[in-house]
């Protein structure tokens, strides 16, 4: 006779082996592990990080054998980034993306960044008042995690676009472009998104002037100013 | 020249005539009683009732409570609507003093815990509404499709036999003419989404064509072969077929004569919701896709009148339902009790139990509305094509079959039933019963095998969420 | 989009006050019939630039705006905020913050409630989408029980406002852990009901399956996170990949999409997406139950437990000159990954806050995935990605 429905059983057998393998696996603080170390030592649970992840070195060096014009950058804080020259991002993104190695196949997120009134890194040194588009990038396959920045100069800001290689940069490149003003060549649709398509100006620019008036209606109160933030 | 539409307005006429109204006047009058009294006498109100049930049964299914709980007291409404200049602790204390009068007070309160109160309140509001018509609409059309809708739904009221001795008109044809008014409403849903010069009351309005004219034909399928079997097609014929003399009257319903009927009935209560655009069917009103479909445009007592054909819609195919499969206005426990009454008596008695059939009916539709979601269009007509439309002919062949067989064995019955003397009926032996369930028996075994063959194991998540299995 | 024959298409304007879009949100709809051939999302209607407002508050100050980017679930929106600007703490000694063990906990607790009510809200809204209004109701009612567990702890029902840097505003009410473990065993037993009425019914299976279903290579590409990313099958959840707070001591599992519907359905539908929720829910619960049996008792003495007032005073100081740096801090939030790009330049205010939002790079697919459905199945689209407006236009 056949035996009908082994299904139950086999996940309760599963079920024990995980929970097994669970309590076997003792790891020690994984560097993921955020930014609390408390006391207690963690116990973390199943973590599905193949161990094939890259430290920021080797990536970092990787890159530099293929594109020899990419600098590495770094915080006081200790973050630590690639800086790509804007002509060739389109193709450090397809690389970054195609090399097995790295296959950084997801972009979690595109942030736009006016260093216009940033502190210069030494005292007395040279301020930029560049725009800066940093790429946090992630691989879903080897589990790890990079920044990259693009430095794109004042008067005329340009990155081309890398939708081609990551679908979500479109509307990512798309925002940065109403907010900031950068421009991507190759963008499909290079309008603006969040703020209405005959607005004035960039607003998330250090210097953005407040306007007056939209459409006839005045934004601003009587006395108000908008200077009262960190920039007296 | 008399005018006459049956036995019950000659006798008012004649009541009327010989209280000393000239013969004309009195006809008149007694038609109008006759015509113009089952629908504004028991269709609107019913239209209104049928409304209040349903938020009850909404609030009941989905365990809220609310308006119909109690939550605002009428009375706090009426002193907040009239007292209105009065500064708000002043109402409250008017509607306490209204709480403690003797006889209003206990009124109100039970008024209130019935949730009358959002009913009446929602009947003014719909009254006062401004009543727009969008710019760039087909005013005409914008218009006459409101009445058009009601004209639909209550048309068909005309042949509906309410008791033996009540109702407007018993053609002949009458299956026929319920056919062809019923789809009015498909007409009106198209006027009066083509007129609002609205995107979305247009789609409406198409979806609602394409639905309504594919799930006519297995209505029009089934009423034709309860025709056939009873061998009219005269509703009082239909009913008068349905009769069966003793205590279990019910033994003689349309419902229990064959599985094949049984079958029929279900496949003529899924089109016929669909007929009324009633849930899982709505998708010509459709709120989350088309914002509110065909009456999107429509606003204040304009909307309100298709709400109302939309009951009235709904108790006439309960009413309808009831007459092909439930024995229409015969009671289920005996009939000889309610003959044997005085005619006006007997009216009165049928009349109830029609309606109380209509409104189980109804009943059950809204059920079914607040328990399912809606489908898709494609998925709508391919449940009317390929799967009702062969049912009903699957019903019409099988039936044909046995009835042919059962009357080569049996021969033609005679049911005496009231005014009619004598209905032709085919009473399926044991053989042809048999034989019916066999067919049936294969066709759910068919169904189900596929079914099956399709269906793959259930994951066990799927299993964890429905509580079958712990985690 | 190629329009052969002009004239056989009409334009639809879906929104931006269409029931189905959940907010204002509008879809600029091409339709052949009730075939959708070209979609293109329009928003920005609900844009309050939060991310230049926080440029001119300081670092504690933003903790309010975050309930509004997500206004759903504040508390994750709080604790992404919350755990992004303790990262940027930690990266110098002199301005770590000790955090209470006990305030961990309880905004992990917290913050997996509002996971659950949230979810509440998705699931129920896509069946009201779906035309079943009960289900609705039935699930609202589940989030109403979280949120007076809420109330009467942080004394708001919608933006908590409740964590802050350091810690947490006050420490649960007395009683609150019977309260939330008899909550927890009412949810179960309505989601049992919830299911049974619903997630099992024909209808509703035919209605999801296979519509709109996303490959797993798409759902990386176009920035698809949380449920919707697992929809797709791929089985990453940033609570166990990379757990921050103390998610690294929970036991949970993370549901994947395996095409549930059935024959009719694929992998990464959106009846995947829906069920992943599902799930979701009574791993949450798991977690919640967890938070409580390790808890460290409250000791009565607040500040020393939940952060409280003291440790804020401590990170008020360390806020006044925090490193200067850039952190990028990831959070599984109801509707996926939310980051916090955060620039700092050692001022009490912030240089740069960049919000990257579930619901922003979920409206990134529509272009590409709408094209063939019909408008109903637009419908189910929007509900299964659930996408909440306020987070898509920040």
């Amino acid at each position: 006779m056949i035996p009908r429905s082994p299904g139950k059983v086999r996940a309760k057998i599963t079920h024990a082996l995980e929970r097994g393998s669970e309590k076997s696996i003792a790891l020690a603080s994984s560097p993921g592990d955020g930014y609390f170390s408390g006391s207690m030592s963690p116990v973390p649970s199943r973590n599905q990080s193949p161990g094939t992840a890259l430290s920021f070195d080797a990536i970092f060096a990787k890159v530099q054998v293929r594109f020899p014009a990419a600098g590495a950058g770094s915080a006081p804080n200790g973050a630590r980034w690639i800086e790509v020259p804007a002509p060739q991002a389109l193709d450090v993104a397809n690389f970054l993306k195609g090399d097995p190695d790295l296959s950084f196949d997801s972009l979690c997120c595109l942030s736009g960044i006016d260093l216009l009134r940033f502190p210069a890194p030494e005292k007395d040194g040279p301020t930029s008042d560049a725009l800066v588009c940093a790429y946090d990038l992630q691989s879903m396959k080897h589990r790890h995690e990079l920044m990259v920045k693009v430095c794109a100069p004042r008067p005329k800001p340009e990155v081309p676009s890398v939708e081609s290689v990551w679908g979500v940069a479109g509307y990512f490149e798309r925002e940065i472009f109403d907010l900031l003003g950068v421009e991507f060549p190759g963008h499909h649709d290079l309008r603006r998104i969040l703020t209405p398509q005959d607005w004035v100006g960039h607003p998330l620019r250090k210097d953005y002037v407040y306007p007056e008036a939209y459409g006839g209606v005045a934004l601003k109160r009587e006395g108000q100013t908008f200077e009262s933030g960190p920039y007296k | 020249m008399t005018i006459s539409v049956g036995p019950v307005s000659d006798s008012i006429a004649s009541w009327f005539s010989l209280r000393g109204l000239p013969l004309a006047l009195s006809e008149i009058l007694a038609v109008l009683v006759v015509c113009v009294l089952p629908v504004v006498g028991i269709v609107f109100p019913i239209a209104g009732v049928a409304q209040y049930f349903e938020r009850k049964i909404a609030a009941s299914m989905q365990r809220r409570k609310g308006p119909m709980v109690g939550a605002v007291g009428i009375v706090d409404l009426v002193a907040d609507m009239l007292l209105f200049w009065l500064p708000r602790w002043k109402r409250r204390a008017a509607a306490r003093r209204v709480e403690r009068l003797p006889v209003l007070g206990a009124l109100l309160r039970q008024v209130r815990q019935w949730g009358l109160g959002s009913m009446a309140a929602d009947g003014v509001k719909m009254f006062l509404k401004e009543d727009m018509v969008p710019g760039g609409a087909d005013r005409f059309l914008f218009r006459g499709s409101t009445y058009l809708a009601l004209t639909g739904a209550f048309l068909a009221f005309a042949v509906f036999p309410f008791s033996q001795w009540y109702h407007m008109g018993d053609p002949p044809v009458a299956a026929l003419y319920l056919g062809a008014v019923t789809g009015l409403v498909a007409v009106s849903i198209l006027e009066a989404g083509w007129s609002s010069n609205n995107k979305w009351s247009y789609f409406g309005g198409i979806r609602a064509v394409a639905m309504i004219v594919s799930y006519e034909t297995p209505i029009a399928l089934a009423i034709a072969i309860v025709c056939m079997w009873s061998g009219t097609m005269s509703l009082q014929g239909i009913i008068a077929a349905q009769y069966h003399p003793g205590w279990f009257s019910f033994a003689g319903w349309n419902l229990f004569q064959s599985p094949l009927l049984t079958l029929l009935a279900g496949v003529y209560y899924i089109a016929a919701l669909a007929e009324c655009n009633r849930a899982p069917f709505d998708l010509s009103e459709g709120e989350s896709e088309l914002v509110g479909g065909f009456h999107t445009e429509y606003s204040g007592l304009r909307w309100g009148l298709f709400f109302i054909a939309e009951y009235g819609d709904m108790l006439l195919v309960g009413g309808i339902f009831a007459t092909l499969f439930l024995g229409g206005f015969q009671s289920p426990i005996g009939e000889q009790w309610i003959v044997s009454l005085p005619p006006f008596a007997e009216a009165v008695v049928h009349t109830l139990i029609a309606v109380a059939k209509a409104l189980a009916s109804v009943g059950f539709m809204m059920w079914i509305r607040w328990t399912l979601p809606r489908f898709r269009i494609d998925q709508v007509m391919k449940l009317a094509w390929t799967k009702l439309v062969p049912l009903a002919l699957f019903c019409l062949f099988g039936l044909a079959l046995t009835q042919l067989v059962a009357a080569q064995r049996v021969g033609v019955v005679q049911v005496v039933y009231g005014r009619y003397l004598s209905a032709p009926v085919v009473r399926l032996d044991l053989f042809s019963w048999f034989s019916s369930w066999v067919l049936v028996g294969g066709a759910i075994g068919v169904v189900v095998w596929m079914a099956k063959r399709a269906a793959p194991a259930q994951a066990p998540e799927m299993r964890r969420l429905l509580g079958k299995e712990s985690a | 989009m190629n329009v052969e024959r002009e004239g056989d298409y009409i334009t639809l304007s879906m929104g931006p006050h269409h029931p189905a879009t959940h907010g204002v949100l509008r879809l600029e709809v091409t339709t052949d019939g009730e075939v959708i051939r070209a979609c293109k999302p329009d928003i920005g209607y609900l844009h309050r630039s939060i991310e230049k407002i926080g440029e001119f508050l300081e670092w504690y100050q933003f903790v309010p705006y975050t309930d509004r980017v997500d206004y759903v679930c504040s508390m994750n929106s709080n604790h992404a905020w919350v755990c992004a600007v303790e990262t940027l703490l930690a990266c110098s000694e002199e301005t770590k913050l000790a955090i209470p063990e006990r305030a961990e906990y309880i905004r992990i607790l917290f913050a997996e409630l509002n996971r659950i009510s949230s979810h509440m809200v998705g699931l129920g809204s896509m069946t009201m989408d779906m035309g079943a209004f009960t289900p609705f109701l039935h699930a609202l009612s589940q989030r109403e029980f979280i949120n007076d567990i809420f109330e009467k702890t942080c004394g708001a029902r919608l933006t908590y406002n409740y964590m802050c840097v350091g810690g947490l505003v006050r420490d649960l009410h007395p009683g609150a852990e019977e309260e939330i473990r008899a909550m927890l065993k009412g949810l179960e037993r309505a989601m049992i009901d919830f299911n049974r009425l619903i997630s099992s019914n024909n209808i509703f299976k035919a209605r999801l399956a296979g519509v709109a279903a996303v490959s797993a290579e798409d759902a990386v590409s176009y920035g698809l996170v949380g449920p919707n990313l697992r929809g797709s099958g791929i089985d990453f959840d940033l609570r166990r990949d990379k757990p921050y707070g103390l998610y690294g001591r929970f036991q949970f599992e993370v549901p994947v999409g395996k095409a549930y519907a059935g024959s009719e359905g694929r992998l990464g539908d959106c009846y995947d997406r829906y069920v992943v929720r599902l799930l979701e829910v009574l791993e949450s619960i798991r977690i919640c139950r967890q938070a409580l049996d390790q808890m460290p008792p409250a000791s009565g003495v607040e500040d020393d437990l939940v952060g409280g007032w003291c440790v804020a005073k401590a990170a008020q100081k360390a806020l006044r000159k925090p490193p200067v740096g850039e952190v990028y801090f990831r959070c599984e939030n109801p509707r996926g990954e939310t980051g916090y790009h955060i620039v700092s330049d050692g001022t009490k205010f912030p240089y740069r806050i960049k919000i990257r939002t579930g619901s922003f790079t979920a409206m990134s697919i529509f272009e590409k995935l709408v094209p063939g459905l019909m408008i109903a199945d637009l419908v189910a689209l929007i509900g299964s990605f659930d996408i909440v407006l306020p987070e898509v236009d920040r």
